[in-house]
């Protein structure tokens, strides 16, 4: 197997008097998507950020490409994609000055019109960030994350808060980006979107994971234990009623 | 250097893109400006007097008693030593100044008041003039009786000689003192909304996910309030001297780059502050009380709109010590007199100690989320 590129080994972070993440250690293998599930609090968001760089551990390591985060958080920040669980980008600047200024801080010349494409924002590059409706401030938190081509993106909730047509174009652009080879750490609340997107995934409760495998081995090993949901099984979901009638075109272009 | 050259450009950008606070940091102070330069506070009709007895007998008491006890609100007398009453006159805070002679009123002696005019603040030294004769005559009148009695006593004369001072208009004064409360404005307002706006949006935890350095950031934010900060002070000289026909100190190249590292010296420091209270205030709401509490007396107290000495002594006794009390100091002493460096050290080495102590309290208190 190649090496991972996202290593976290025995991390630990404490808050005053919270332990938000108790000796969390997982690898992350090129071109994978990855889940973290887990509830509020549970500590994912510090997990993430403690990966960035942009919080350092208490204990543990974290290495990003074999590179250690702590320390050098500098080294490490130019190769992945950031994309924050609360959106902001400075005012008074386009979409497209945004990028390229973003580019710059990676050293990287951008093509704004490419990127803004990529994730089909293409037609708003004169518009300013607080102006998109919600869907369209997370695709383009993507396309900023992606000015220095990461190896490895990122995203905490990418879909939290957006209506099932903008979550399922969400989806579309990871997808995207699993296929362009990225390696994808991602945070959710949305189990279907955990089974939808991610070839593993990590459930995680009290600053500790408490499952980790494949979404498919993790339901097989419920149903193992003699597990049965007590609803009927149906074909589909109130989801597809949904998306059935008001169908799958964006409503915020 | 690339990375802190482009946070530069895209905050230059938002900067200038920011109608409303244009329109705060650089159109209010030239409103300002020309609302007071144009009010002409000259135009007082009482005049304020300074009195030399040098006779002290029962003559030049009559004649002081005449002058103070005016039942009007005309004529504002101190009766004080020559040097005294001729520094007053120097610094413009009295429009005249007589002198009365030893021997003034006495049998046969022919006595020459002495009154010394100041030519910024003509019509009310006038005004001072005429009254001061009107009491002189009323006195040699009681005394010796109608004229030509008066006349063969000896008599009292009035001489007159004017004080050719410099501009010091109070437009001179006030000028210099915008100027150096637009630095204060711009510095203090400008970064601590701007920066808790930042971190109240999230939009430095983004930034800080990139490799950005929080030196390059702060480097962005403060060359981009210095320019505004030099660009703002030739506008308010330049209207001053269009308006008021100001001078700026002798007009040449030193005096103009000294204005304007001053300008650039002080939006150092008031930045340096306003860092640091946007570590302190860390939400709006906090924020614009915090930064009028500090920004406020300054403005005020600072001598900015009015001389220091107009306050009383217990209050300037604090308020010399304030950095914008320094800054518009300096600023004014180069505009004005056409000051050199070593003329405004003392006012350097006071802006110099307000900026160790602010760089203490934002390293202290300054934090990024």
């Amino acid at each position: 197997m190649a090496d991972p590129v996202i290593v976290a080994r025995d991390l630990r972070k404490r808050y005053d008097d919270i332990q938000a993440v108790d000796g969390i250690s997982f690898e992350v293998y090129p071109g994978e998507v990855f889940g973290m599930l887990g509830p509020n609090g549970a500590g994912k968001t510090t997990t993430v950020e403690m990966l960035e760089g942009m919080r350092d551990p208490d204990s543990g390591v974290a290495l990003i490409n074999g590179i250690d985060v702590t320390r050098e958080p500098m080294r490490v920040k130019r190769i992945i994609g950031v994309q924050l669980q609360a959106n902001a980008f400075f005012d008074r600047l386009t979409l497209s000055e945004l990028l390229k200024l973003f580019g710059t801080l990676y050293g990287h010349k951008v093509s704004a019109q490419a990127l803004l494409d990529r994730v089909g924002l293409g037609d708003r590059g004169k518009s300013q960030f607080k102006t998109l409706s919600g869907g369209q401030k997370q695709r383009f938190s993507i396309a900023a994350a992606l000015v220095n081509e990461p190896v490895v993106m990122f995203l905490d909730e990418p879909s939290t808060g957006l209506d099932p047509q903008a979550r399922r174009n969400m989806w579309g652009l990871i997808k995207g980006l699993q296929a362009d080879g990225t390696t994808v750490l991602l945070t959710t609340h949305y189990m279907e979107e955990a089974e939808e997107l991610c070839d593993r995934v990590a459930i995680i409760d009290s600053g500790r994971i408490v499952a980790l495998d494949t979404p498919a081995a993790l339901v097989d090993g419920l149903l193992a234990t003699g597990f049965r949901n007590q609803r009927p099984t149906r074909e589909a979901t109130l989801e597809d009623v949904f998306i059935n009638i008001t169908g799958r075109a964006l409503r915020d272009e | 250097m690339r990375v802190a050259l482009s946070l530069t450009v895209a905050s230059m950008k938002m900067y200038f893109r920011n109608r409303q606070a244009i329109f705060f940091s650089l159109f209010i102070p030239l409103l300002i400006m020309v609302i007071f330069g144009l009010l002409d506070f000259d135009r007082f009709e009482g005049a304020e007097i300074g009195i030399v007895d040098q006779a002290e007998n029962e003559a030049s008491a009559a004649v002081i008693e005449r002058l103070t006890g005016r039942a009007d609100e005309l004529l504002d007398v101190e009766v004080g030593t020559l040097a005294r009453e001729m520094e007053r006159l120097e610094e413009g805070r009295i429009d005249a100044l007589f002198v009365i002679p030893a021997g003034f009123g006495e049998d046969g002696v022919r006595s020459v008041v002495q009154a010394t005019t100041d030519e910024r603040s003509p019509q009310r030294a006038a005004l001072g003039v005429t009254l001061v004769g009107q009491a002189l005559s009323a006195v040699a009148i009681e005394r010796y009786g109608p004229p030509p009695e008066a006349s063969r006593s000896g008599g009292v004369e009035l001489a007159q000689t004017t004080l050719r001072g410099d501009d010091r208009s109070y437009t001179a004064f006030l000028v210099p003192g915008i100027v150096a409360m637009s630095i204060m404005q711009l510095g203090i307002f400008g970064v601590v909304f701007t920066l808790v706006q930042f971190r109240q949006q999230g939009v430095l935890r983004r930034l800080m996910a990139a490799p950005v350095n929080p030196a390059q950031f702060l480097f962005a934010q403060v060359s981009t309030r210095l320019t505004v900060s030099v660009l703002q002070t030739v506008i308010l000289l330049f209207t001053g001297m269009i308006l008021f026909d100001l001078t700026v100190g002798d007009g040449n190249v030193a005096t103009w780059a000294l204005v304007l590292a001053l300008a650039v010296v002080g939006g150092i420091l008031f930045v340096t502050m306003g860092l640091a209270i946007s570590g302190v205030a860390r939400t709006e709401e906090v924020a614009a009380p915090v930064t009028n509490l500090i920004s406020m007396p300054m403005m005020f107290l600072s001598g900015v709109f009015f001389p220091l000495d107009a306050l009383p002594g217990v209050v300037t006794a604090v308020t010399q010590f304030l950095p914008l009390t320094y800054l518009a100091d300096a600023i004014r002493a180069v505009v004005t007199d056409g000051a050199g460096v070593t003329d405004i050290w003392p006012e350097l080495a006071g802006l110099g100690a307000w900026a160790a102590i602010v760089f203490a309290a934002a390293t202290r208190f300054f934090r990024w989320e």
